[in-house]
């Protein structure tokens, strides 16, 4: 038994059409479809249903689910935003709550059987870290006027020598927050599902030594999976809300240069 | 596992494009309603919080002026009795004198009149006695003067006396 075989075959994207509309630096960009993006719609359409339901709706279903989202809503408003963005809090405050429910759900679809896992692929945690990298422009430029935005990357009282080392420096840590952004998300959310699966192939492993000891070990592998998959769900949570904190407080860096 | 790592700049792609459109579509159907039920039901908290603050104040401003008042007329009170007391001590002293003087006035005049009923009753009495003297002297003038006469005469006139006496008495 090949265990990285299955590893990949539960864990890689395998495309069912392919459409490249462009090549970037000899890569082709194929914008065919994939599993993994259906799950992605599907995370998408679960949020965008649940989330304008409890909004528009007077039922009694709609105030349960309300009950359950505004608190969340509140947290990323009084929380994670005023404290960083004080009373612009307000003109970002969509972006991250959708930041923040897009990860949450595709965080917790990824553990729904037949669903792929969305936010442990790189590619996909790099396009969120793109739209935080561009938010972290957008930000700062809007905050601060382009010049003085460009001045500030470097802070005050730098002596004018080590200005452009420093220029570079600031601009290379703005890149790998960034890239430490998409690396966390991929890992802890890639780690829960390498877990469980090793655990449920240790069955295997063990059945090809003996039968007996494969038998016995369905017990303990199985347990330590779906233990792995209840830590899973704190993690999902846990991931959105860091990577939403994390954005903010970058965000909130550029747009408060002092 | 190194598929994994492939890179996959559609998928990339797809990502963005996905995840601005969710932005966009939230923000147009989910966060708008939400947040203004979230943020009226906080001015709603505000305003009650501010009118309980505001009432609050107010009766703490109406006990004090209470406060203020029900000293004012505990004083006004006080005064008012330690005057009551005083303006009747004052009555009940003139009230007694009064009486006093009446009293000592009427005792007086009692007395005046006592003694004047008393000078009356001695001159009527005086009166009496003579006229009884002169009818026990015209009586024994009538008659003859003999011991037994005499005797009877005088019987007569002491039995007069009497009679007059236990007139005059009752």
């Amino acid at each position: 038994m090949n265990f990285e075989h299955i590893l990949a075959h539960h864990l890689v994207d395998h495309k069912t059409s392919h459409k490249v509309v462009a090549t970037v630096a000899g890569l082709p960009v194929d914008l065919g479809f994939s599993p993994l993006i259906r799950t992605m719609w599907i995370a998408c359409a679960v949020a965008v249903v649940s989330l304008t339901f409890a909004a528009r709706s007077q039922s009694s279903l709609a105030r349960v689910l309300r009950s359950m989202f505004e608190p969340v809503a509140l947290f990323v408003r009084d929380e994670i935003l005023e404290p960083i963005f004080g009373h612009h809090a307000g003109h970002y405050l969509p972006y991250f709550l959708t930041l923040f429910f897009f990860l949450l759900t595709c965080n917790l679809l990824g553990l729904v059987p037949h669903m792929s896992g969305v936010t442990a692929n790189p590619w996909v945690t790099a396009g969120m870290a793109i739209c935080t990298f561009g938010l972290i422009q957008y930000a700062g430029v809007k905050e601060q006027g382009l010049g003085s935005y460009i001045v500030h990357i470097v802070p005050g009282g730098v002596p004018l020598v080590l200005w452009p080392l420093l220029f570079v420096i600031e601009v290379f840590g703005m890149f790998a927050k960034c890239i430490s952004l998409c690396i966390r998300l991929f890992a802890n959310m890639l780690a829960g599902h390498v877990v469980s699966l090793a655990f449920l192939c240790m069955i295997f492993i063990f059945a090809e030594m003996s039968k007996a000891i494969g038998a016995g070990m369905i017990v303990p592998s199985v347990g330590m999976a779906l233990f792995i998959y209840t830590m899973d769900v704190l993690v999902s949570f846990l991931q959105a809300y860091i990577f939403t904190f994390l954005t903010a407080l970058f965000v909130g860096g550029a747009v408060h240069p002092h | 596992m190194g598929d994994l790592l492939k890179p996959d700049l559609g998928l990339t792609v797809w990502t963005i494009v996905t995840f601005l459109c969710l932005v966009g579509i939230l923000k147009a159907f989910a966060w708008g309603p939400l947040l203004k039920s979230v943020e009226d039901r906080e001015a709603r908290l505000k305003a009650d919080r501010e009118g309980a603050e505001k009432a609050r104040s107010e009766a703490e401003r109406i006990q004090k002026e209470l406060e203020a008042q029900l000293a004012g007329v505990q004083a006004k009170s006080k005064v008012l009795l330690e005057a009551a007391l005083r303006d009747g001590e004052a009555l009940r002293a003139k009230l007694k004198a009064e009486a006093e003087a009446d009293a000592a006035a009427i005792k007086a005049k009692t007395t005046l009149e006592l003694a004047a009923e008393k000078d009356k009753l001695v001159g009527d009495l005086r009166k009496e006695v003579v006229n009884l003297s002169v009818l026990a002297a015209e009586k024994l003038l009538r008659k003859s003067v003999d011991a037994g006469v005499q005797k009877s005469v005088l019987d007569g006139f002491f039995k007069d006396l009497d009679s007059t006496k236990k007139a005059g008495s009752n």
